[in-house]
């Protein structure tokens, strides 16, 4: 291993990435020359629409922490498409990545239902603030769907490391519980972490267990599944309603609450005059454009200089990446609520809140 | 009242009507664009990685003539294929769609000693947007040719039907220094420092493709040295004959038009793609013709939708004659060769002067 880097930086000006690379692949899908690249080794049904995809990472991937998330991307259907989920990694050679099938998403879909053992994908560096807590403090970890993944990442490296002595409860929602993951790994949890508190809470099963609950995360729920709320550190990670919900719920009553969200794409039906934020992701700049304006002329009133040439949709000048948020194409192209490589600015306008590689 | 262009004269509003037709093909076509797109431009990609490692491959053995031509032939098409159905149609941002950074069309570098950067300037922009149009466009005889009555004869053009065969066979070099200011430096407009500045990018790629084909490959075999850079040498300049003859006989046939600057003012997206018709020739051919054109035989429609791939343009084509034929308008088509002709002709003819013809008060619109 040592030796590969030095004799690659020797080289590397003779070197042409995208050849190596395809050559490469002719030997081992995953080898690249720069590109951080994971090999799908194995892939397991762990719960309803739910799969476990286990990869072996390049030598390009970078470890993250428990509880972050990476940016993972596929070709489906011809298209690259990216999305953030949060991997468990067992060592710097393996990791697991859960996925849950969201209705109509077309990365989940394509993960959970065509990914093969064999097929290769990209995996981002990572990111997040939800590494591990304080182990001498009492910790309260609340999941809703597969807000699950980075928080049974902390909960093994917490039982691998048997770090924490202070009690650890989680509160888990889910529809019914054929959509519960990990639950037999989570019932025996306690033999190794015997603070551990599991609470399972379903809003859509028609007759619950006895250790079952339904109901919203609301703050009588939570007060009375977590009777000593105060001097708690709470995680929270599941769709922006839900963690709005216990976040409000916690207001003031826990020692620190950290939260991560994600939102199913909205597709926001945005009228012409209501104006949209723009936030631009190299100089940091946020402004505010009127949704209606092609993106080029609306970013230029604003103050910003983008590079432009023909104005009109055909010389690919003014393209840039979109980190985030719907766009329309104003030569028949259509919505596309994807983040993309090139924008072309002059022939688009937002569709909501975006983000540009600017 | 204007004299038109177009040999049916069409009103503002009809133009606006052929747009609009245009512009419906368009939707229709971006919205079928997908899955078979993206497997053809790997494919393609994947053909020029293979011939050009058989190629490179036979050359080793090229001290055996069949070995050197064979593989000469092989290099040749790889690189063809890179520069023309791949590199051309990847930097016009064809395939952006597919989120590749493989087949991004702002950072393709392609296997020919000009910059991608300058191209995109000179070629996806000033080209394409300003297509055929008199000062504005320099595809127009590449400041070195003059290919219609239009442009005002010197006495230099006397020697062009030798400029262009030379122009031909280096035409790689030609395009690496089109952006180049020369005119501006020699009139002193510009001084030497600035030329300079303008040229590092485009010196440290000729370099780099100077060394690979006429050092690294040639050494790597040794003592077959010389058949390796003479297939190299031999291999660019086939590449060269082929795109120089593919891209005059986009814009220089006998029929097509060139346009005065007025033409621009309040342009409407109807009269835009009415210049990119009457500005551009088809060549017709077979299927393996037309990928080793880099589907640049289908010029009009590579003119009307430099953003679709490529190989949507046959289907696109058969629509696009159905809506001249609706239009009265002529489109313009013939095979290589007679297409050929009338370009060689045009370098011939204009090379002597001729009674000069002027642009003024030409229009797209009649009325
Ligand atoms: S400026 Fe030419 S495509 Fe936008």
């Amino acid at each position: 291993m040592s030796v590969i880097r030095p004799i690659a930086r020797l080289i590397s000006p003779l070197v042409n990435p995208v050849v190596f690379d395809f050559w490469a692949a002719h030997f081992t899908p995953a080898l690249s020359w720069e590109r951080p690249l994971a090999k799908v080794v194995a892939r397991e049904v762990v719960a309803r629409d739910t799969v476990t995809l286990i990869l072996r990472p390049n030598r390009h991937v970078r470890q993250g922490l428990p509880g972050q998330h990476v940016n993972v991307t596929a070709a489906v259907e011809g298209v690259r498409l990216t999305r953030s989920y949060s991997p468990d990694w067992s060592s710097r050679r393996r990791l697991a990545l859960t996925i849950k099938r969201v209705p109509e998403g077309r990365m989940s879909s394509w993960l959970t239902q065509r990914c093969r053992v064999g097929d290769v994908l990209e995996i981002g560096p990572a990111f997040g603030d939800m590494t591990p807590p304080d182990p001498a403090q009492p910790w309260l970890f609340l999941a809703a769907g597969s807000g699950i993944t980075p928080l049974i990442s902390l909960l093994r490296h917490a039982a691998e490391q048997r770090a924490s002595t202070a009690p650890i409860t989680l509160l888990y929602w889910a529809r019914t519980r054929a959509d519960l993951c990990f639950l037999n790994e989570l019932g025996r949890l306690h033999e190794r972490l015997p603070g551990f508190r599991l609470h399972t809470i379903l809003t859509r099963e028609a007759s619950l267990l006895p250790h079952e609950r339904a109901g919203r995360p609301d703050a009588a729920l939570l007060a009375e599944l977590v009777p000593a709320l105060d001097g708690q550190l709470a995680y929270a990670c599941g769709p922006a309603g839900f963690v709005g919900a216990v976040r409000e719920g916690l207001a003031g009553k826990v020692a620190s609450f950290s939260a991560e969200a994600f939102t199913p794409p909205a597709l926001s039906p945005v009228t012409e005059s209501q104006p949209v934020r723009v936030t631009l992701a190299r100089s940091g700049r946020e402004l505010t454009i009127p949704a209606g304006m092609a993106l080029l002329p609306a970013l230029e009133a604003a103050g910003e200089r983008p590079a432009y040439g023909c104005r009109m949709g055909i010389c690919n000048t003014c393209a840039c990446g979109k980190l985030a948020g719907s766009t329309e194409d104003l030569l028949g192209g259509g919505i596309n609520p994807e983040p993309v490589a090139a924008l072309r600015l002059c022939v688009s306008r937002a569709r909501g809140d975006i983000s540009l590689d600017l | 009242m204007s004299k038109s262009v177009a040999r049916q004269a069409l009103s503002a509003a009809e133009i606006e009507q052929f747009g609009a037709e245009i512009d419906a093909l368009r939707e229709r076509t971006l919205a079928d664009i997908g899955e078979a797109d993206a497997r053809y431009i790997r494919r393609i990609h994947a053909t020029v990685r293979y011939t050009e490692l058989a190629g490179r491959g036979l050359l080793f053995f090229g001290i055996f003539p069949p070995a050197w031509v064979l593989g000469t032939l092989l290099l040749a098409l790889s690189k063809i294929l890179e520069n023309m159905e791949l590199g051309h149609n990847v930097m016009h941002g064809q395939y952006d769609w597919m989120n590749d950074p493989r087949f991004d069309g702002k950072t393709y570098e392609w296997d020919i000693v000009g910059t991608s950067d300058s191209w995109r300037k000179t070629h996806n922009f000033k080209h394409h947007t300003y297509t055929n149009v008199k000062g504005m466009d320099d595809d127009i005889g590449y400041g070195l040719l003059r290919l219609f009555p239009e442009q005002r004869w010197r006495p230099f053009f006397l020697g062009q039907p030798l400029y262009a065969v030379v122009f031909a066979l280096l035409f790689q070099w030609g395009v690496a220094i089109q952006d180049l200011r020369l005119g501006a430096y020699f009139a002193g407009r510009i001084s030497r420092d600035e030329l300079g500045e303008q040229f590092r990018p485009i010196g440290r790629k000729m370099r780099r493709q100077l060394l690979k084909d006429y050092v690294f490959f040639p050494l790597v075999a040794g003592p077959f040295f010389l058949p390796v850079l003479l297939g190299n040498l031999v291999a660019n300049g086939l590449r060269n004959l082929w795109t120089f003859m593919i891209i005059f006989c986009g814009h220089f046939t006998a029929k097509v038009a060139v346009f005065p600057k007025s033409v621009l003012k309040d342009e409407s997206r109807g009269q835009w793609y009415l210049r990119q018709l009457l500005g551009s020739s088809n060549l017709r051919g077979g299927r393996v013709f037309h990928i080793l054109s880099g589907n640049l035989s289908h010029q009009i429609e590579h003119h009307l939708f430099p953003d679709i791939p490529a190989r949507r343009y046959a289907a696109l084509s058969k629509e696009i004659q159905a809506i001249c034929q609706r239009y009265g308008l002529h489109y313009n088509t013939g095979s290589l060769w007679v297409q050929f002709g009338q370009v060689v002709w045009r370098i011939l003819r204009y090379a002597l002067p001729s009674k000069p013809a002027s642009l003024e008060g030409r229009s797209l619109v009649s009325d």
